[in-house]
Protein backbone atom coordinates (compact mmCIF):
# COMPACT_ATOMS: atom_id res chain seq x y z
CA UNK A 1 0.00 0.00 0.00
CA UNK A 2 1.42 3.53 -1.37
CA UNK A 3 1.39 6.57 1.53
CA UNK A 4 -1.12 8.36 -1.23
CA UNK A 5 -3.75 5.14 -0.52
CA UNK A 6 -3.14 5.36 3.27
CA UNK A 7 -4.31 8.84 2.75
CA UNK A 8 -6.84 8.11 0.49
CA UNK A 9 -8.25 5.15 3.02
CA UNK A 10 -8.08 7.94 6.25
CA UNK A 11 -10.07 10.52 4.35
CA UNK A 12 -12.73 8.06 3.99
CA UNK A 13 -12.78 7.24 7.13
CA UNK A 14 -13.16 10.84 8.25
CA UNK A 15 -15.97 11.51 5.96
CA UNK A 16 -17.75 8.76 7.74
CA UNK A 17 -17.24 5.44 5.41
CA UNK A 18 -15.57 2.12 6.90
CA UNK A 19 -13.62 -0.73 5.74
CA UNK A 20 -14.47 -2.18 2.11
CA UNK A 21 -16.03 -5.51 3.27
CA UNK A 22 -17.09 -6.72 0.03
CA UNK A 23 -20.75 -6.26 -0.54
CA UNK A 24 -22.43 -10.22 0.46
CA UNK A 25 -23.55 -11.67 -2.69
CA UNK A 26 -24.81 -15.12 -1.09
CA UNK A 27 -26.41 -14.02 1.78
CA UNK A 28 -29.45 -16.38 2.65
CA UNK A 29 -31.82 -16.07 5.21
CA UNK A 30 -30.91 -16.94 8.59
CA UNK A 31 -33.52 -19.87 8.92
CA UNK A 32 -34.39 -20.63 5.31
CA UNK A 33 -34.52 -23.80 4.44
CA UNK A 34 -31.75 -23.68 1.97
CA UNK A 35 -29.48 -21.82 4.70
CA UNK A 36 -29.99 -25.14 6.64
CA UNK A 37 -28.80 -27.18 3.52
CA UNK A 38 -25.79 -24.92 3.01
CA UNK A 39 -24.79 -24.54 6.16
CA UNK A 40 -25.11 -27.65 7.27
CA UNK A 41 -22.90 -28.77 4.18
CA UNK A 42 -20.10 -26.65 5.36
CA UNK A 43 -20.08 -27.69 8.84
CA UNK A 44 -19.95 -31.42 7.86
CA UNK A 45 -17.13 -30.40 5.46
CA UNK A 46 -15.10 -28.58 8.31
CA UNK A 47 -15.50 -31.89 10.63
CA UNK A 48 -14.59 -34.41 7.84
CA UNK A 49 -11.69 -32.53 6.52
CA UNK A 50 -10.55 -32.34 10.69
CA UNK A 51 -10.71 -35.85 10.79
CA UNK A 52 -9.22 -36.93 8.02
CA UNK A 53 -6.28 -34.91 9.36
CA UNK A 54 -6.09 -36.20 12.46
CA UNK A 55 -4.51 -39.63 12.38
CA UNK A 56 -6.13 -40.53 15.93
CA UNK A 57 -9.23 -40.08 14.27
CA UNK A 58 -8.15 -42.44 11.49
CA UNK A 59 -6.74 -45.07 14.07
CA UNK A 60 -9.72 -44.89 16.13
CA UNK A 61 -12.33 -45.29 12.91
CA UNK A 62 -10.85 -47.52 10.66
CA UNK A 63 -7.30 -49.00 12.01
CA UNK A 64 -8.87 -50.62 15.32
CA UNK A 65 -11.59 -52.28 13.81
CA UNK A 66 -9.85 -53.34 10.91
CA UNK A 67 -7.49 -54.91 12.96
CA UNK A 68 -10.21 -56.51 15.60
CA UNK A 69 -11.93 -57.75 12.89
CA UNK A 70 -8.60 -59.92 11.93
CA UNK A 71 -7.92 -60.66 15.37
CA UNK A 72 -11.57 -62.38 16.10
CA UNK A 73 -11.18 -64.02 12.60
CA UNK A 74 -7.94 -65.39 13.52
CA UNK A 75 -8.10 -66.02 17.18
CA UNK A 76 -11.63 -67.43 17.62
CA UNK A 77 -13.09 -67.75 14.04
CA UNK A 78 -12.78 -71.70 13.98
CA UNK A 79 -13.52 -72.67 17.00
CA UNK A 80 -16.94 -70.36 16.68
CA UNK A 81 -17.31 -71.83 13.08
CA UNK A 82 -16.96 -75.24 14.62
CA UNK A 83 -19.25 -74.90 17.77
CA UNK A 84 -21.98 -73.82 15.64
CA UNK A 85 -21.59 -74.76 12.28
CA UNK A 86 -21.49 -71.12 10.34
CA UNK A 87 -19.17 -69.28 9.21
CA UNK A 88 -18.29 -66.78 12.00
CA UNK A 89 -17.34 -63.98 9.55
CA UNK A 90 -20.75 -62.99 8.63
CA UNK A 91 -21.17 -62.35 12.39
CA UNK A 92 -17.77 -60.96 12.90
CA UNK A 93 -18.29 -57.92 9.75
CA UNK A 94 -21.54 -56.54 11.25
CA UNK A 95 -20.31 -56.60 14.66
CA UNK A 96 -17.21 -54.79 13.85
CA UNK A 97 -18.90 -52.20 11.34
CA UNK A 98 -21.54 -51.25 14.35
CA UNK A 99 -18.29 -50.64 16.75
CA UNK A 100 -16.48 -48.66 14.01
CA UNK A 101 -19.87 -46.80 14.55
CA UNK A 102 -20.47 -46.41 17.96
CA UNK A 103 -16.65 -45.66 19.03
CA UNK A 104 -16.14 -43.22 15.80
CA UNK A 105 -19.31 -41.78 17.32
CA UNK A 106 -18.03 -41.50 20.75
CA UNK A 107 -14.89 -39.89 19.82
CA UNK A 108 -16.50 -37.17 17.66
CA UNK A 109 -18.44 -36.30 21.32
CA UNK A 110 -15.43 -36.00 22.76
CA UNK A 111 -14.18 -33.60 20.17
CA UNK A 112 -17.70 -32.19 20.31
CA UNK A 113 -16.74 -31.44 24.18
CA UNK A 114 -13.13 -29.76 22.90
CA UNK A 115 -14.88 -27.37 20.78
CA UNK A 116 -17.08 -26.14 23.27
CA UNK A 117 -14.66 -25.30 25.69
CA UNK A 118 -12.59 -24.13 23.30
CA UNK A 119 -15.25 -21.56 22.19
CA UNK A 120 -15.64 -22.32 18.71
CA UNK A 121 -19.24 -23.50 19.18
CA UNK A 122 -19.88 -20.10 20.34
CA UNK A 123 -18.21 -18.26 17.74
CA UNK A 124 -20.34 -20.13 14.99
CA UNK A 125 -22.91 -19.17 16.90
CA UNK A 126 -22.30 -15.61 16.62
CA UNK A 127 -21.96 -15.83 13.08
CA UNK A 128 -25.74 -15.59 10.73
CA UNK A 129 -25.96 -19.27 9.89
CA UNK A 130 -29.03 -21.32 10.17
CA UNK A 131 -29.09 -22.56 14.48
CA UNK A 132 -29.58 -25.86 13.50
CA UNK A 133 -26.66 -26.01 10.35
CA UNK A 134 -24.07 -27.25 13.76
CA UNK A 135 -25.98 -30.19 14.63
CA UNK A 136 -27.04 -30.97 11.24
CA UNK A 137 -24.08 -30.58 9.83
CA UNK A 138 -22.21 -33.31 12.36
CA UNK A 139 -24.79 -35.63 11.71
CA UNK A 140 -24.38 -36.01 8.14
CA UNK A 141 -20.06 -35.85 8.92
CA UNK A 142 -21.34 -39.14 10.99
CA UNK A 143 -23.56 -40.76 8.37
CA UNK A 144 -20.23 -39.83 5.66
CA UNK A 145 -17.71 -41.67 8.58
CA UNK A 146 -19.95 -44.68 9.50
CA UNK A 147 -20.13 -45.29 5.11
CA UNK A 148 -16.23 -44.69 4.98
CA UNK A 149 -15.50 -47.56 7.89
CA UNK A 150 -18.57 -49.98 6.67
CA UNK A 151 -17.06 -49.80 3.48
CA UNK A 152 -13.32 -50.30 4.60
CA UNK A 153 -14.20 -53.43 7.22
CA UNK A 154 -16.01 -55.05 3.93
CA UNK A 155 -13.47 -54.92 1.83
CA UNK A 156 -10.91 -56.28 4.93
CA UNK A 157 -13.91 -58.74 5.60
CA UNK A 158 -13.86 -60.01 2.09
CA UNK A 159 -9.95 -61.13 2.45
CA UNK A 160 -11.20 -62.99 5.60
CA UNK A 161 -13.72 -65.06 3.83
CA UNK A 162 -17.05 -62.79 3.25
CA UNK A 163 -18.81 -62.35 0.30
CA UNK A 164 -22.54 -60.93 -0.51
CA UNK A 165 -24.25 -63.90 -1.28
CA UNK A 166 -27.81 -62.16 -1.56
CA UNK A 167 -26.92 -60.12 -4.88
CA UNK A 168 -26.35 -56.18 -4.87
CA UNK A 169 -29.69 -54.79 -3.26
CA UNK A 170 -28.91 -56.73 -0.56
CA UNK A 171 -25.30 -55.49 -0.66
CA UNK A 172 -26.47 -51.68 -0.78
CA UNK A 173 -29.08 -52.10 2.17
CA UNK A 174 -26.19 -53.61 4.18
CA UNK A 175 -24.05 -50.00 3.59
CA UNK A 176 -26.96 -48.47 4.30
CA UNK A 177 -28.52 -50.17 7.68
CA UNK A 178 -25.06 -49.00 9.44
CA UNK A 179 -25.66 -45.01 8.54
CA UNK A 180 -29.27 -45.55 10.00
CA UNK A 181 -27.92 -47.53 13.29
CA UNK A 182 -25.28 -44.94 13.44
CA UNK A 183 -27.17 -41.81 13.69
CA UNK A 184 -29.33 -43.04 15.98
CA UNK A 185 -26.29 -43.76 18.18
CA UNK A 186 -24.87 -40.46 17.36
CA UNK A 187 -27.68 -38.63 18.37
CA UNK A 188 -27.51 -40.51 21.64
CA UNK A 189 -24.25 -39.67 22.47
CA UNK A 190 -24.36 -35.93 21.22
CA UNK A 191 -27.23 -35.47 23.98
CA UNK A 192 -25.11 -37.30 26.51
CA UNK A 193 -21.95 -35.04 25.66
CA UNK A 194 -23.91 -32.00 26.15
CA UNK A 195 -26.37 -32.48 28.81
CA UNK A 196 -24.19 -31.95 31.68
CA UNK A 197 -20.29 -30.94 31.93
CA UNK A 198 -19.94 -32.88 35.15
CA UNK A 199 -20.92 -36.43 34.81
CA UNK A 200 -18.69 -38.57 33.03
CA UNK A 201 -21.51 -40.14 30.26
CA UNK A 202 -19.20 -40.61 27.41
CA UNK A 203 -16.87 -42.15 29.61
CA UNK A 204 -19.71 -44.35 30.66
CA UNK A 205 -20.97 -45.00 27.45
CA UNK A 206 -17.41 -46.24 26.47
CA UNK A 207 -17.42 -49.10 28.94
CA UNK A 208 -21.08 -50.00 27.93
CA UNK A 209 -20.00 -50.37 24.47
CA UNK A 210 -17.01 -52.32 25.08
CA UNK A 211 -19.48 -54.68 27.18
CA UNK A 212 -22.20 -54.54 24.44
CA UNK A 213 -19.46 -55.95 21.96
CA UNK A 214 -18.96 -59.10 24.17
CA UNK A 215 -22.88 -59.48 24.27
CA UNK A 216 -24.41 -59.59 20.70
CA UNK A 217 -25.21 -61.96 18.36
CA UNK A 218 -22.21 -60.95 15.95
CA UNK A 219 -19.71 -62.18 18.48
CA UNK A 220 -21.41 -65.63 18.93
CA UNK A 221 -24.93 -66.90 17.73
CA UNK A 222 -27.56 -66.51 20.60
CA UNK A 223 -27.98 -69.33 21.16
CA UNK A 224 -23.77 -69.99 22.52
CA UNK A 225 -25.28 -67.21 25.61
CA UNK A 226 -26.16 -69.08 29.16
CA UNK A 227 -30.15 -69.47 28.75
CA UNK A 228 -31.07 -66.59 31.07
CA UNK A 229 -28.87 -64.22 28.71
CA UNK A 230 -30.61 -65.25 25.69
CA UNK A 231 -33.18 -63.22 25.68
CA UNK A 232 -31.17 -59.82 26.59
CA UNK A 233 -28.77 -60.74 23.78
CA UNK A 234 -31.44 -61.49 20.98
CA UNK A 235 -33.24 -57.95 21.72
CA UNK A 236 -30.38 -55.51 22.18
CA UNK A 237 -29.61 -52.97 19.12
CA UNK A 238 -26.66 -54.76 17.84
CA UNK A 239 -27.96 -57.79 17.51
CA UNK A 240 -30.89 -56.98 15.48
CA UNK A 241 -28.67 -54.76 12.91
CA UNK A 242 -26.06 -57.77 13.13
CA UNK A 243 -29.26 -60.02 12.00
CA UNK A 244 -30.01 -57.96 9.54
CA UNK A 245 -26.85 -57.73 7.95
CA UNK A 246 -26.38 -61.65 8.41
CA UNK A 247 -29.31 -61.83 6.38
CA UNK A 248 -28.47 -59.70 3.58
CA UNK A 249 -25.01 -61.25 3.22
CA UNK A 250 -25.31 -65.02 4.54
CA UNK A 251 -28.65 -65.08 3.80
CA UNK A 252 -32.21 -65.34 6.53
CA UNK A 253 -34.82 -63.42 7.61
CA UNK A 254 -34.13 -60.06 6.87
CA UNK A 255 -37.21 -57.88 7.02
CA UNK A 256 -38.14 -58.17 10.76
CA UNK A 257 -34.84 -57.69 11.98
CA UNK A 258 -34.45 -54.40 10.11
CA UNK A 259 -37.45 -53.35 11.01
CA UNK A 260 -36.25 -53.88 14.61
CA UNK A 261 -32.97 -51.62 13.71
CA UNK A 262 -35.40 -49.14 12.30
CA UNK A 263 -36.96 -49.35 15.97
CA UNK A 264 -34.54 -49.18 18.30
CA UNK A 265 -32.60 -46.09 15.79
CA UNK A 266 -35.32 -43.98 14.92
CA UNK A 267 -36.72 -44.80 18.76
CA UNK A 268 -32.98 -43.82 20.15
CA UNK A 269 -33.64 -40.20 17.87
CA UNK A 270 -37.06 -39.53 19.15
CA UNK A 271 -36.12 -40.10 22.52
CA UNK A 272 -33.08 -37.98 22.47
CA UNK A 273 -33.21 -35.53 19.51
CA UNK A 274 -34.90 -33.15 21.80
CA UNK A 275 -31.93 -32.88 24.50
CA UNK A 276 -29.31 -33.25 21.74
CA UNK A 277 -30.72 -29.94 20.42
CA UNK A 278 -31.09 -28.33 23.73
CA UNK A 279 -27.84 -29.61 24.93
CA UNK A 280 -25.95 -28.49 21.37
CA UNK A 281 -27.63 -24.55 22.40
CA UNK A 282 -26.78 -24.66 25.37
CA UNK A 283 -22.79 -25.75 24.78
CA UNK A 284 -23.31 -23.20 21.74
CA UNK A 285 -24.84 -20.61 23.45
CA UNK A 286 -23.18 -20.21 26.93
CA UNK B 1 11.69 -40.70 52.72
CA UNK B 2 11.38 -38.62 49.51
CA UNK B 3 10.20 -41.93 47.65
CA UNK B 4 7.14 -42.45 50.60
CA UNK B 5 6.23 -39.07 49.59
CA UNK B 6 6.61 -39.24 45.63
CA UNK B 7 4.81 -42.77 46.08
CA UNK B 8 1.69 -41.39 48.29
CA UNK B 9 1.16 -38.59 45.70
CA UNK B 10 0.91 -40.71 42.77
CA UNK B 11 -1.36 -42.43 44.40
CA UNK B 12 -3.73 -39.90 46.15
CA UNK B 13 -3.54 -38.56 42.22
CA UNK B 14 -4.93 -42.47 41.27
CA UNK B 15 -7.40 -42.21 43.37
CA UNK B 16 -9.20 -38.74 42.03
CA UNK B 17 -8.74 -39.82 38.96
CA UNK B 18 -10.42 -42.30 39.52
CA UNK B 19 -7.26 -44.98 37.72
CA UNK B 20 -8.05 -47.38 40.59
CA UNK B 21 -11.73 -47.98 39.84
CA UNK B 22 -11.24 -48.51 36.39
CA UNK B 23 -8.05 -51.06 37.54
CA UNK B 24 -11.19 -52.88 39.15
CA UNK B 25 -14.17 -52.80 36.55
CA UNK B 26 -11.59 -53.67 33.34
CA UNK B 27 -11.04 -57.43 34.11
CA UNK B 28 -14.69 -57.95 35.07
CA UNK B 29 -15.24 -56.36 31.66
CA UNK B 30 -12.87 -59.12 29.96
CA UNK B 31 -14.19 -61.74 32.56
CA UNK B 32 -17.86 -61.67 31.73
CA UNK B 33 -17.12 -60.29 28.06
CA UNK B 34 -15.47 -63.96 27.46
CA UNK B 35 -16.00 -65.92 29.83
CA UNK B 36 -20.21 -65.88 29.56
CA UNK B 37 -20.30 -66.13 25.31
CA UNK B 38 -17.58 -68.27 24.71
CA UNK B 39 -18.22 -71.05 27.63
CA UNK B 40 -20.65 -72.88 25.30
CA UNK B 41 -18.18 -72.74 22.34
CA UNK B 42 -15.24 -74.16 24.04
CA UNK B 43 -17.19 -77.12 26.24
CA UNK B 44 -17.58 -78.42 23.19
CA UNK B 45 -14.10 -78.71 22.82
CA UNK B 46 -13.63 -80.13 26.47
CA UNK B 47 -12.08 -77.10 27.64
CA UNK B 48 -12.99 -75.78 30.90
CA UNK B 49 -13.15 -72.33 30.01
CA UNK B 50 -13.17 -70.53 33.81
CA UNK B 51 -9.83 -72.70 34.74
CA UNK B 52 -8.55 -72.12 31.27
CA UNK B 53 -9.44 -68.31 30.70
CA UNK B 54 -8.27 -66.71 34.24
CA UNK B 55 -4.56 -66.52 33.51
CA UNK B 56 -4.79 -64.87 30.35
CA UNK B 57 -7.67 -62.35 32.56
CA UNK B 58 -5.18 -61.82 34.65
CA UNK B 59 -2.76 -60.85 31.86
CA UNK B 60 -4.60 -58.33 30.80
CA UNK B 61 -5.54 -56.63 33.39
CA UNK B 62 -1.60 -56.45 34.27
CA UNK B 63 -0.98 -55.18 30.29
CA UNK B 64 -3.61 -52.25 31.33
CA UNK B 65 -2.37 -51.23 33.96
CA UNK B 66 1.15 -51.16 32.62
CA UNK B 67 -0.73 -48.56 29.80
CA UNK B 68 -1.91 -46.53 32.48
CA UNK B 69 2.40 -46.13 34.21
CA UNK B 70 3.12 -45.17 30.61
CA UNK B 71 0.57 -42.25 30.83
CA UNK B 72 1.54 -41.67 34.44
CA UNK B 73 5.44 -40.92 33.08
CA UNK B 74 4.47 -39.46 29.62
CA UNK B 75 2.25 -36.82 32.28
CA UNK B 76 4.94 -36.21 34.86
CA UNK B 77 7.00 -35.41 31.57
CA UNK B 78 5.10 -32.90 29.85
CA UNK B 79 3.93 -31.16 32.69
CA UNK B 80 7.68 -30.96 33.73
CA UNK B 81 7.28 -32.15 37.21
CA UNK B 82 9.92 -34.82 36.18
CA UNK B 83 12.56 -31.30 34.85
CA UNK B 84 11.56 -30.00 38.26
CA UNK B 85 12.14 -33.33 40.58
CA UNK B 86 15.45 -32.94 38.59
CA UNK B 87 16.57 -29.54 39.71
CA UNK B 88 15.89 -30.28 43.36
CA UNK B 89 18.20 -32.45 45.48
CA UNK B 90 15.71 -35.92 45.09
CA UNK B 91 18.33 -38.62 44.56
CA UNK B 92 17.64 -40.01 40.44
CA UNK B 93 15.87 -42.65 40.44
CA UNK B 94 13.54 -41.98 43.44
CA UNK B 95 10.73 -40.77 40.79
CA UNK B 96 11.24 -44.21 38.71
CA UNK B 97 10.74 -46.18 41.94
CA UNK B 98 7.91 -44.30 43.31
CA UNK B 99 6.18 -44.47 39.84
CA UNK B 100 6.58 -47.81 40.28
CA UNK B 101 5.75 -48.87 43.03
CA UNK B 102 1.96 -46.61 43.05
CA UNK B 103 1.79 -48.87 40.22
CA UNK B 104 2.68 -51.94 41.42
CA UNK B 105 -0.57 -50.81 44.42
CA UNK B 106 -2.55 -50.42 41.54
CA UNK B 107 -1.72 -53.84 39.97
CA UNK B 108 -2.31 -56.00 43.07
CA UNK B 109 -5.70 -54.01 42.94
CA UNK B 110 -6.18 -55.11 39.88
CA UNK B 111 -4.99 -58.61 40.32
CA UNK B 112 -7.52 -59.18 43.61
CA UNK B 113 -10.43 -57.82 41.53
CA UNK B 114 -9.49 -60.42 38.63
CA UNK B 115 -9.35 -63.50 41.09
CA UNK B 116 -12.45 -62.88 42.78
CA UNK B 117 -13.82 -62.33 39.32
CA UNK B 118 -12.30 -65.41 38.40
CA UNK B 119 -13.42 -67.25 41.60
CA UNK B 120 -16.91 -65.80 40.84
CA UNK B 121 -17.07 -68.11 37.74
CA UNK B 122 -15.50 -71.14 39.14
CA UNK B 123 -11.67 -70.40 38.74
CA UNK B 124 -10.11 -72.44 41.94
CA UNK B 125 -6.26 -73.01 43.06
CA UNK B 126 -5.96 -76.74 43.23
CA UNK B 127 -2.34 -76.68 44.09
CA UNK B 128 -2.00 -75.32 47.04
CA UNK B 129 -0.92 -72.31 48.21
CA UNK B 130 2.73 -72.06 47.38
CA UNK B 131 1.98 -72.27 43.77
CA UNK B 132 -0.93 -69.85 43.94
CA UNK B 133 1.27 -67.66 45.62
CA UNK B 134 3.67 -68.00 42.94
CA UNK B 135 0.66 -67.51 39.95
CA UNK B 136 -0.02 -64.30 41.89
CA UNK B 137 4.12 -63.25 41.98
CA UNK B 138 4.30 -64.07 38.68
CA UNK B 139 1.28 -62.11 37.54
CA UNK B 140 3.69 -59.22 39.07
CA UNK B 141 6.25 -59.92 37.80
CA UNK B 142 4.86 -60.13 34.34
CA UNK B 143 3.26 -56.29 35.72
CA UNK B 144 6.49 -54.96 36.88
CA UNK B 145 8.64 -55.70 33.81
CA UNK B 146 5.88 -54.46 30.97
CA UNK B 147 5.48 -51.47 33.59
CA UNK B 148 9.39 -50.78 33.26
CA UNK B 149 9.09 -50.81 29.24
CA UNK B 150 6.42 -48.31 29.60
CA UNK B 151 7.29 -45.97 31.61
CA UNK B 152 10.34 -45.66 29.62
CA UNK B 153 8.41 -45.19 26.37
CA UNK B 154 6.06 -42.46 28.25
CA UNK B 155 9.09 -40.71 29.76
CA UNK B 156 10.08 -40.68 25.80
CA UNK B 157 6.93 -39.59 24.31
CA UNK B 158 5.23 -36.18 24.00
CA UNK B 159 1.72 -36.80 24.61
CA UNK B 160 -0.16 -39.29 27.32
CA UNK B 161 -3.19 -40.26 24.49
CA UNK B 162 -0.57 -40.96 21.67
CA UNK B 163 1.11 -43.17 23.97
CA UNK B 164 -1.91 -45.05 25.39
CA UNK B 165 -3.25 -45.83 21.83
CA UNK B 166 0.28 -46.88 20.69
CA UNK B 167 0.41 -49.18 23.29
CA UNK B 168 -3.28 -50.70 22.89
CA UNK B 169 -2.04 -51.98 20.07
CA UNK B 170 0.75 -54.61 20.62
CA UNK B 171 -1.21 -55.60 24.38
CA UNK B 172 -4.26 -56.18 21.83
CA UNK B 173 -1.88 -58.18 19.74
CA UNK B 174 -0.24 -60.06 21.78
CA UNK B 175 -2.93 -60.68 24.19
CA UNK B 176 -5.38 -61.91 21.22
CA UNK B 177 -2.65 -63.62 19.55
CA UNK B 178 -1.69 -65.98 22.32
CA UNK B 179 -3.34 -69.36 23.60
CA UNK B 180 -4.74 -67.11 26.82
CA UNK B 181 -8.19 -67.14 24.90
CA UNK B 182 -8.35 -69.89 23.02
CA UNK B 183 -6.16 -73.27 22.90
CA UNK B 184 -3.34 -73.45 19.71
CA UNK B 185 -5.45 -75.59 18.01
CA UNK B 186 -8.10 -72.49 17.16
CA UNK B 187 -5.40 -70.33 15.31
CA UNK B 188 -5.03 -71.01 11.65
CA UNK B 189 -1.32 -73.30 10.65
CA UNK B 190 0.54 -70.59 9.96
CA UNK B 191 0.43 -68.08 13.30
CA UNK B 192 0.89 -70.99 15.68
CA UNK B 193 4.36 -71.15 15.85
CA UNK B 194 4.93 -67.48 16.78
CA UNK B 195 1.21 -67.77 18.83
CA UNK B 196 2.60 -70.89 20.87
CA UNK B 197 6.25 -69.34 21.61
CA UNK B 198 5.38 -65.41 22.41
CA UNK B 199 5.48 -64.41 26.23
CA UNK B 200 1.97 -64.41 27.12
CA UNK B 201 0.91 -67.62 25.35
CA UNK B 202 4.01 -68.65 27.72
CA UNK B 203 3.00 -67.10 31.05
CA UNK B 204 -0.52 -68.42 30.65
CA UNK B 205 0.73 -72.35 30.36
CA UNK B 206 2.74 -71.79 33.55
CA UNK B 207 0.05 -69.63 35.57
CA UNK B 208 -2.51 -72.12 34.39
CA UNK B 209 -0.70 -74.89 35.33
CA UNK B 210 0.08 -73.27 38.63
CA UNK B 211 -3.22 -72.94 39.70
CA UNK B 212 -4.19 -76.83 38.26
CA UNK B 213 -2.67 -79.05 37.72
CA UNK B 214 0.89 -78.53 39.01
CA UNK B 215 4.04 -76.60 37.13
CA UNK B 216 7.00 -78.20 35.99
CA UNK B 217 10.30 -76.85 35.81
CA UNK B 218 9.76 -77.39 31.78
CA UNK B 219 7.21 -75.03 32.17
CA UNK B 220 8.16 -72.52 34.04
CA UNK B 221 11.95 -72.03 32.23
CA UNK B 222 10.50 -69.88 29.15
CA UNK B 223 8.67 -67.75 31.75
CA UNK B 224 12.13 -67.11 33.92
CA UNK B 225 13.81 -66.66 30.56
CA UNK B 226 11.34 -64.12 29.15
CA UNK B 227 11.60 -62.32 32.64
CA UNK B 228 15.20 -61.91 32.81
CA UNK B 229 15.08 -61.26 29.15
CA UNK B 230 12.69 -57.98 29.48
CA UNK B 231 13.92 -57.10 32.96
CA UNK B 232 17.68 -56.85 31.51
CA UNK B 233 16.06 -54.93 29.05
CA UNK B 234 13.03 -52.44 30.11
CA UNK B 235 15.15 -51.47 33.83
CA UNK B 236 18.27 -49.77 32.76
CA UNK B 237 15.92 -48.31 29.73
CA UNK B 238 13.47 -46.88 32.01
CA UNK B 239 16.09 -45.80 34.54
CA UNK B 240 17.85 -44.24 31.98
CA UNK B 241 15.31 -42.25 29.99
CA UNK B 242 14.00 -41.09 33.43
CA UNK B 243 16.82 -39.54 34.68
CA UNK B 244 18.00 -38.17 30.95
CA UNK B 245 17.69 -34.82 31.19
CA UNK B 246 15.48 -32.68 28.25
Amino acid sequence: MTSTDKSLDQNELRRGRTLNFPEPNAALPENSAKALWTHSLIQARRLLVSWARDPSTAIQALLYPALTLIMFRVVLGNSISAATGQPSIYGTVPLIILVGAMFGSIASAVGLRTEKTSGLLSRFWTLPAHRASGLVGRMIAEAVRVLVTTIVIIGVGFIAGFRFNQGPVAAIGMLLLPIVFGIGFAVMVTALATVSDNLPLVEIVSIGCTLLMFFNSGFVPTMAYPVWLQPVIAAQPMSVAVEAMRGMSLGGPVLVPVLKTFAWSFGMIAVFLYPAIKGYRRAASD
Amino acid sequence: MQWWVLTGRTLRAMIRRYELVIAVIAPLIFTVGFYLPLKFVMQLQGIDYAQFLMPIIVLQAMAFTSISAAQMSAREKITGFSSRMQTMPVYGPVPLLSRMSSGFVRSVVSLTAALVYGHAIGFRFTEGIGQAALFCGLALVFSTCLSLGADAIGSLSKSPQATSQALTLPQLILGMLSCGFVPETGFPEWIRPFVRNQPVSQFSFAMRDLAHGGVTSHTMFPVVMWSLGLLVVCAPLAYWASTRRA
